[in-house]
Formats: structure tokens, C-alpha cells, sequence
């Protein structure tokens, strides 16, 4: 990841908050460009240690929403 | 008709005069042609199903209103547009809204400089329903009110300032979960509700802002100020529909609806033409869909014995094995027209990915899933021979099947692709930074490809179902679904507990519409005793299921003798029953009834009846109240039924009905007027002051505070009538055994409350009835169609059922046994395998999984994984993300 910018790793829920991500650009919402989404099955998919793993690889931040 | 957009020939100026053509220049895709013209196409069907819905009344006419000239008059139908996200002004309400956004007429701008977030909006309920003064809709549309409590809900969560007033006659909230709404919206959102209706609308010149006046209850004269007024506006069956019905040759009522029997709602008076929707009477979106489902079945049965005689078998294609094989990537990547291309540089995103690893090809498309580009997709993947697809495009939520669909025209697992979504998270979103766009592009794509390199041809497991039906509840609902099942083929079990069939239907006296119950049950009965392919199992109870969709073993017990039902899918149809009243002196003396006493009576022809002067039906006996918080719905129609009976048997005799609210939705209403014209007499109590019941000798005294007089009032009946609410079974027994929920009342709960009303979220198992929520014959036997309709789509797809591909698995040599994915699964879809090498170990039902990964994340052995979305994978796209590029 380049060192100027913000990264925020997001992994979002395919149901519900992947869904509302897809919504914001339908709505022709805008937000910075900082986010880089992963499509997971649901949040009961996630496991600590790919929030870890987005740290070590120098995510900023690290959003988990479903 | 696809979802494309198409030229209005009336105003465009290229077919009216020849001049513009601007869209055929502009267009990328070259779709506009000129020359098209109207085609008339002939299709040879053997059912059809007319659904052609309704049109908002256009208050325009009114002139108390002042729809047309007021610029904060608007529909509630405006104002729900105002309340969308998507909406003119992006879900933020302001007055004028009728006017456009940005205003170029000199007047309008000046009108819109005085816009202002509104403080106090009025809904004014039953504008063009109920109301034989002002038009001619004498019907209660049935969804305002619901609709309009959500708009002010919805409104005054955006802006808690906001006093919303909603101006209604009855408050018509009989649905399901729709009175504890309505409750909430009185005491939690502090929506003011008053019971008027207002006589004008009179408009500030300078401000705007719209001055009413109203009677209150009391008979008080009322002014009030609002910036705003919302007109609740009714469904309405528009002239060009009525046309058509008349082409059809189907029958109509005189406010346009369909005419349609209680016990066969969906179907016309014409033989193979069936309705849904508010054509068929008003109704809000469950009970549309129920009727869509419902007219499915029916136009099913009616096509039953020519079933599959039509059809055409698809070719397969040999899938190519690519396991083993080094991954070849093709990325393509989609321009979207300009909504991509226009914000991200395209060929550069192109050229980058022919750089990532495994990539063997990438191109740049104008629009990836146009059937042109679809074709040569497959052409590109058979001729490079690549065997990982990436498309960066838009949401593989609505487009990742279209794809898969090519990937296997091209001989590739489906599951060898992968999407990433460079418009709807992108392009759409940072419009404005197309450098920043691109870079973000460039990071997804090389994300996308990362995980697609790992990706894995995954097999879908045949689903064995066995096509036997068993329907839990002899009543009309589960009747009606059994009948249906039977008639197209299936072999159906009805299990009922009593020792005949007809359940509380058998109770009742007359339909809504005047026919006669016991008739109807009895040629139902009839007609599913004669039918080869139900069998009946009376004075049985269903001790338990194992098992799952497809594949469920039901234990029946009769007389002490157990047997064995196999079968695929379930439909629970248990009804409900009549609660006992508790209070209004009832059990004291026999002159106090509950409403079936009296339907008993009407059918007996009970001599007694002809002895009453004076009658009194009370309203809401437990229905509405803290402890049973929902509304019965049946009540208000029924009692009112009743009471007609009672004026048409004797004119001279007295009858009163003593309500809260009286909720005859859609054309039930016309019973309403028609009670009224009759001499009924409807008095309303609150439910704090509610009638007061002494048995005295002569009479039974009734006394209670007269709305309109303010005064307490007593009654001497000879007969009074509870409408007692209708309780469910709260069958808690039988929702274990499918792994269904019941809610606080011990109602069955749907799938879904809006779209999937007759199902439930277990797979296999439908529901219909009462047991679902407290209705009248027409809509237990809509959704005891529904509810077959459910389980048809299910049966019919018999040979062809798959599992999905992406779901867990198990690596048995890993799993140490601790047992966490079977507690923690919601599905019960992990279990311990029972035999063989890995006894013991953990194994997954692939039926019942649903993919979401929990069992995997929980797993501290490592030994689960999730197909298509492996810990691999992930880390994958994560390691990608840090790669310094």
C-alpha cells in the first residue's frame, strides 16, 4: 500500500452491506476513495485473523459490517 | 419487457418533426433505432393471469383541497418520492416539492426561494376512498393508513422536529404486526393522530403555508396551520383497465375490481383467466404477492394435464477439467458506456492487468454483458483456452449468474469466475477523483485476479427430493393447498387431528360475500375425498419430523397406532381459534354470545332470533389490547354481516354495534354503508372507557359514553355479541419440529414479511392459514393456494435441484471433534459422521448449508473451509491490497 493515502480494508457482507455499498452508487452517493471492498458470504465468515492480516499489510483501518 | 429504457413517440421531436436525433449520436451501443413501430404479436396460451393493477386517485378534482393550485398540497405518493434516497431531493423533505428542483421559470423561482424544511405536516386519510360525496370510490382502498403512519414515521425520524398530524375516519391497521405500528407510532414517535375530516384547505399568499379547518371530536370548530399536506390518496381501477376486462369478458364490480368467488379468490368468471393484485380487490404488497402465487396455481391446475408437454430440453455442454492446469486469467473489463469509462481510464486499467500474474488475456468492453460481448467471451475462452474469468464491472449481486451463465457455454465451471465492482463502489462514487478512481480500479482488479487464481471448480450436489406433499391442518386453508397439489400431480397427505376435515370454516355462516360456508366446505370436502391423489389421515397428530427439504420423515400417530410418512415438503396450515372472552359478563347468562354462537344460530334457523328487539354486537374482545396487542381483522366484517342478517330477517328489530374502530377494508366497506342504510347503529368507545355489561332479568344492559353525544348512554338488548378475538394455536410443539419461528403472539412467522408471505426460511416448508395471521375465507384459501404455489416451484424443479457450490466443507483428518460448528450452525447443517474412517469427525449436510461461513471462522482446527470463499482466498485479496505496486 502506497504511504499517502488512507486504506481502509472493508469487509462487507454480501447480504446486506455489499448490497447498501452497490445502493450508495446507485444513489450517486459520494465518499472518499479510501475503502477497498471484500465480499464475504456473511460476518459470521470473518475471523480475526484477517483483521489482522489487513494491519500487517498496512491497512489503516479495517471496517467489518453485515 | 425488459428494463430498457424506450422513446416517447408523443413528445420526441426526431419522430414528431424530424429534428434532434441527439440519442442515436450519443448512444454507444447503438441502440436507438427510429423505425420501429408498434407490432402486434399472437401468443397461443392456455391461462392467463391479468394483473394490471390500479392508479392513484387524482385529487385534481377536489377543489376543498387544492391539489392542482397549492404548491404544498401533494399526494402521498409524491411524498413518498420525496422520502426516497433516490428521490428529487435525495430523502430530504421540503416543501414545493411539486416544482422542479432547480427552477428556471421566473415564477417558480421565486416560489422556490421561499422552500423551508416543513415543521408540521398533515396527512389527510381517504382521499377518493370511502367517500360517495366528492367521487364515486364508496370502497376503503386499504393501505392508506398504513401507509400514511409510515410516511410520518419515516419523515419524523429524519427530522425529529418535524409534528406530523394524520387525519383519519377509522384508523384501518388490521394486517399483521400492523397495530402494534400504529400503537408505536401513537406512543414512541409521537405521530399526533386525530379523528376529522377536513373540510378545506384555504392558503397563505405570502408563506405558503396551508391554513385547515376541522370538527374535532367533541364537534369543536378547529383551525390549524401546516407548511405542508399530504393527501392520502386511494387506489382506483382506471378506464383503460375496465376495457380490458371487458375484452377479456371477465366480470367486474361497479368500482371496477374483479369479480371473484370467496372460496376460488383468484379466479375470473371466465374459465382459464385468473387475477392478482389490487385488480382484485385493494390490498397492500403480502397480500398482492399471495394473490400472484395463488393465480399461479390456479392457472397451474387448470393447465395440469398438458404440463411439460411444451418444453424444450436444454443442450449441456461437457464441462472442461481444468484441475491441475496452471490458472490462465482473462480479465475484462467492462466501460459500462460512460458510467465506468468516464470516470476510470479504461485502457490503462486494461493494460495493467495484462501485467498481473497468471493473466493470460485482457480486453476492454463496452458493455461486458451484452449478449455481442457475452459471445465473444466464450469465443475468447475456448480459443486462448483460458480457465479463470475476472470481469470488472458492476455488482455481482444482480449480474455475477449472466456470467456464469457464459462461463458455462464456455465449458468452464461457473465457479471458476470472479467479479469485481468497479462502478457502483467506484465510478459512481468518486466521480469527481477519476485519478484517485483509477488507482482504486487498478487495487480491485489486481484483488479480483489474486483470488481468482486460487479459485477451484466446485460441484453442486443433486438435491434427491421426494415429491410426496404433507399438509398439516384439515382447515380451508390446507384443504385448498392439498386440492391444488393433488390436481397437479402430487401426491398429497392431509393430517388433521379432529375427525373431520373443514376445521373452524364449518363455524362459520356466510362469506362477505353472501355465500353460503357450509355448502362450499362440503363440495371441498367432498371434491378431496374423491381425489385419488390425497389421502386423509383424521384423528392423527404429528409426533415428529426428521429430516429436511426433500427428504423429511414425519411420525403419525392415530389411535395409539404409529406409521411413517415420508415426504418432501410440508405445508403447515393449523389455524386458529376463538379465544374466550373474559369479560362483558360473558358465561353469565346465554343471552351473551361470542360471534360463532350466533353464525350457529343463523344456520339453525335458531327460533329464538326471531324473538330479539333489540341487539348489540361489542367489538374488539381482546383483540387490541395490551395482552393480545394485534387486531383480529375478521371481526369488524363479520359482526357487521351479522348484523344485516338481523335487520334483513326483521327490520323492526334494534341492532347496534359498539366498535373502536371499525376496519371493513377494501370493498368489505360497502357492507359498512350498507349496515348503516339498514338503521345499524355504530357507536364508538375508547378503549379506556369501554362498555359496561349488567345482566338484569329482562335485559342485558349495556351502557357506554356516546361518541357523538357525549353523554353515557344504555342499551336493553336481548342478545349481545362479543366479537371475540381470534387466538393462534401457539403450536410450539410444531415449529420445533421444522425449525420455524412463531412471534410474540403465536403466530407463525413467514420468510419474508412482505415477499415471501406463505413460506417459511426453512427450505420445504409453507405456511397458510390463520396460523400465519387471523383471515376471513377469501384470503385463507388465497393463501392455501399460495402456499401450494410455493411448494409447486419446489416439486416442479424435482429433477433439477442443486445445491449451491459455494459451501463448507470438511477436511475430517484435521477435525479434532470439538463440536463448535454444530452448536454454532444456525441451519443445523454440520453434524458428527456416524460411521466410516472418520466417525465421529464433523460432516457437512450440503442441503441445509447456507455458505455463510460461521462453522469456518469458528473452527480452531483449521479442518473447515468455504468453497469460493476459502481462507486462501481472503488472504489472498488482503495480501494483493498490500502489495507495493
Amino acid at each position: 500500500m502506497s504511504d499517502n493515502e488512507i486504506k481502509i480494508v472493508s469487509f462487507l457482507c454480501n447480504w446486506c452491506s455489499y448490497g447498501a455499498a452497490d445502493l450508495a452508487g446507485v444513489s450517486r452517493m459520494e465518499y472518499p476513495a479510501d475503502i477497498r471492498v471484500i465480499r464475504i458470504p456473511c460476518t459470521g465468515r470473518m475471523s480475526p485473523k484477517f483483521v489482522l492480516s489487513a494491519f500487517r499489510e498496512g491497512a489503516d483501518a479495517v471496517w467489518v459490517s453485515g | 419487457m425488459p428494463l430498457k429504457y424506450v422513446i416517447n413517440p408523443d413528445v420526441c421531436l426526431k419522430l414528431q418533426k424530424d429534428k434532434c436525433g441527439t440519442c442515436a449520436d450519443v448512444c454507444p451501443a447503438n441502440a436507438i433505432d427510429y423505425t420501429q413501430t408498434e407490432e402486434t404479436i399472437t401468443l397461443n396460451a392456455g391461462s392467463i393471469v391479468f394483473s394490471p393493477g390500479f392508479k392513484p386517485f387524482d385529487p385534481s378534482r377536489f377543489d376543498n383541497y387544492q391539489y392542482a393550485n397549492y404548491p404544498n398540497v401533494v399526494t402521498s405518493m409524491e411524498f413518498e418520492r420525496l422520502l426516497s434516497a433516490s428521490g428529487p431531493t435525495h430523502g430530504h423533505v421540503m416543501t414545493m416539492p411539486k416544482l422542479p428542483m432547480k427552477p428556471k421559470k421566473k415564477a417558480d423561482k421565486a416560489l422556490a426561494e421561499k422552500r423551508k424544511d416543513p415543521k408540521k405536516i398533515a396527512w389527510f386519510q381517504c382521499v377518493g376512498s370511502r367517500d360517495m360525496n366528492k367521487c364515486d370510490n364508496a370502497y376503503c382502498s386499504s393501505v392508506c393508513c398504513m401507509y400514511a403512519v409510515k410516511e410520518a414515521i419515516i419523515a419524523k425520524e429524519h427530522d425529529p422536529e418535524l409534528e406530523p398530524y394524520i387525519f383519519f375516519m377509522d384508523m384501518r391497521t388490521p394486517g399483521k404486526e400492523f397495530e402494534k405500528y400504529y400503537q408505536n407510532a401513537k406512543e414512541k414517535h409521537g405521530i399526533n393522530f386525530v379523528r376529522a375530516r377536513v373540510h378545506s384547505v384555504t392558503e397563505d399568499r405570502d408563506t405558503h403555508d396551508l391554513n385547515i379547518r376541522y370538527a374535532d371530536e367533541m364537534g369543536q370548530i378547529v383551525d390549524d396551520s401546516f407548511d405542508m399536506v399530504v393527501l392520502s390518496v386511494g387506489l382506483e381501477i382506471p378506464q383503460e383497465t375496465r376495457d380490458m376486462a371487458e375484452k377479456l369478458g371477465i366480470d367486474i364490480t361497479d368500482h371496477g375490481f374483479c369479480k371473484t368467488d370467496s372460496f376460488e379468490p383468484v379466479t375470473s368468471s371466465r374459465d382459464g383467466v385468473y387475477v392478482s393484485g389490487v385488480f382484485n380487490n385493494p390490498k397492500d404488497i403480502p397480500e398482492s404477492v399471495l394473490d400472484a402465487s395463488a393465480a399461479a396455481s390456479a392457472a397451474g391446475d387448470f393447465l395440469a394435464d398438458v404440463r411439460g408437454t411444451m418444453t424444450k430440453a436444454e443442450e449441456k455442454i461437457e464441462e472442461t477439467n481444468v484441475i491441475g492446469d496452471p490458472p490462465k486469467i482473462g480479465v475484462f473489463v467492462c466501460d459500462c458506456g460512460s458510467n465506468i469509462a468516464g470516470v476510470v481510464d479504461c485502457p490503462s486499467l486494461t493494460e495493467y492487468a495484462k501485467e498481473l500474474p497468471y493473466v493470460e488475456f485482457a480486453t476492454e468492453t463496452l458493455y461486458a454483458c451484452a449478449q455481442d460481448t457475452q459471445d465473444k467471451m466464450v469465443e475468447t475462452i475456448k480459443e486462448k483456452g483460458l480457465n479463470r474469468i475476472v470481469v470488472a464491472a458492476c455488482t455481482p449481486k444482480t449480474h455475477e449468474p449472466l456470467f456464469q451463465e457464459s462461463m458455462v457455454n464456455a465449458g468452464l465451471n461457473k465457479y471458476l469466475f470472479e467479479m469485481t465492482n468497479i462502478r457502483n463502489h467506484n465510478s459512481w462514487v468518486h466521480k469527481n477523483n477519476p485519478e484517485i478512481a483509477t488507482e482504486k480500479a487498478k487495487d480491485l482488479v489486481r484483488m479480483a485476479v489474486a483470488k481468482a487464481a486460487l479459485a477451484q471448480p466446485l460441484a453442486e450436489e443433486k438435491i434427491n427430493v421426494n415429491d410426496t406433499v404433507m399438509v398439516v391442518g384439515g382447515g380451508l386453508a390446507g384443504l385448498t393447498a392439498a386440492k391444488s397439489l393433488a390436481t397437479q400431480g402430487y401426491d398429497t397427505h392431509i393430517v388433521e387431528k379432529k375427525d373431520v376435515l373443514g376445521g373452524e370454516a364449518l363455524k362459520l355462516y356466510k362469506t362477505a360475500q353472501g355465500e353460503d360456508v357450509g355448502e362450499k366446505m362440503a363440495a371441498l370436502v367432498a371434491d378431496i375425498e374423491a381425489n385419488e391423489k390425497i389421502t386423509v389421515h383424521t384423528n392423527t397428530t404429528l409426533e415428529g419430523v426428521e429430516g429436511f427439504v426433500g427428504n423429511f420423515k414425519s411420525k403419525l400417530v392415530s389411535g395409539g397406532n404409529e406409521t411413517e410418512l415420508e415426504h418432501g415438503v410440508a405445508v403447515l396450515a393449523t389455524g386458529a381459534k376463538c379465544s374466550e372472552p373474559t369479560e362483558y359478563c360473558f358465561g353469565d347468562d346465554d343471552r351473551i354470545i361470542k360471534t360463532l354462537d350466533l353464525d350457529k344460530m343463523l344456520k339453525e334457523q335458531d327460533a329464538k332470533l326471531d324473538s330479539v328487539k333489540t341487539a348489540v354486537f361489542i367489538q374488539c374482545v381482546g383483540s387490541r389490547e395490551p395482552n393480545r396487542p394485534y387486531c383480529s381483522r375478521v371481526c369488524c366484517t363479520h359482526s357487521i354481516d351479522n348484523a344485516i342478517e338481523l335487520k334483513k330477517r326483521n327490520p323492526e328489530t334494534d341492532v347496534f354495534i359498539l366498535y373502536r374502530d371499525i376496519r371493513t377494508y377494501g370493498e368489505r366497506e360497502l357492507l359498512y354503508k350498507e349496515a348503516r342504510e339498514l338503521g345499524v347503529i355504530f357507536i364508538r368507545y375508547e378503549v379506556d372507557r369501554k362498555p359496561e355489561v349488567k345482566v338484569e332479568k329482562d335485559a342485558v344492559k349495556i351502557t357506554l359514553i356516546d361518541h357523538v353525544l357525549n353523554q353515557p348512554v344504555e342499551i336493553e338488548a336481548d342478545l349481545l355479541t362479543l366479537a371475540a378475538a381470534i387466538e393462534p394455536r401457539k403450536d410450539e410443539r410444531l415449529a420445533n419440529f421444522f425449525k420455524v419461528p412463531l412471534n410474540d403472539e403465536g403466530f407463525f412467522v413467514e420468510k419474508h414479511a412482505k415477499l415471501g408471505p406463505a413460506e417459511f426460511a426453512t427450505d420445504g416448508v409453507f405456511v397458510a392459514g390463520s396460523g400465519h395471521y387471523p383471515k376471513p375465507v377469501n384470503e385463507a384459501a388465497t393463501q392455501g393456494r399460495a402456499a401450494a404455489s410455493r411448494a409447486l416451484t419446489l416439486l416442479a424443479k424435482k429433477d433439477s435441484l442443486f445445491t449451491s457450490g459455494t459451501i463448507a466443507t470438511v477436511d475430517q483428518e484435521k477435525c479434532s471433534q470439538c463440536g463448535v460448528c454444530v452448536s454454532i450452525c444456525p441451519y443445523n447443517a454440520p453434524g458428527f459422521a456416524a460411521d466410516g474412517r472418520f466417525a465421529g469427525t464433523a460432516e457437512i449436510n450440503p442441503v441445509l448449508c447456507k455458505g455463510c461461513g460461521l462453522c469456518v471462522a469458528s473452527c480452531r482446527s483449521g479442518a473447515l473451509h468455504l468453497r469460493g470463499f476459502d481462507t486462501n482466498q481472503i488472504f489472498s485479496q488482503i495480501f494483493a491490497l498490500g502489495e507495493v505496486v
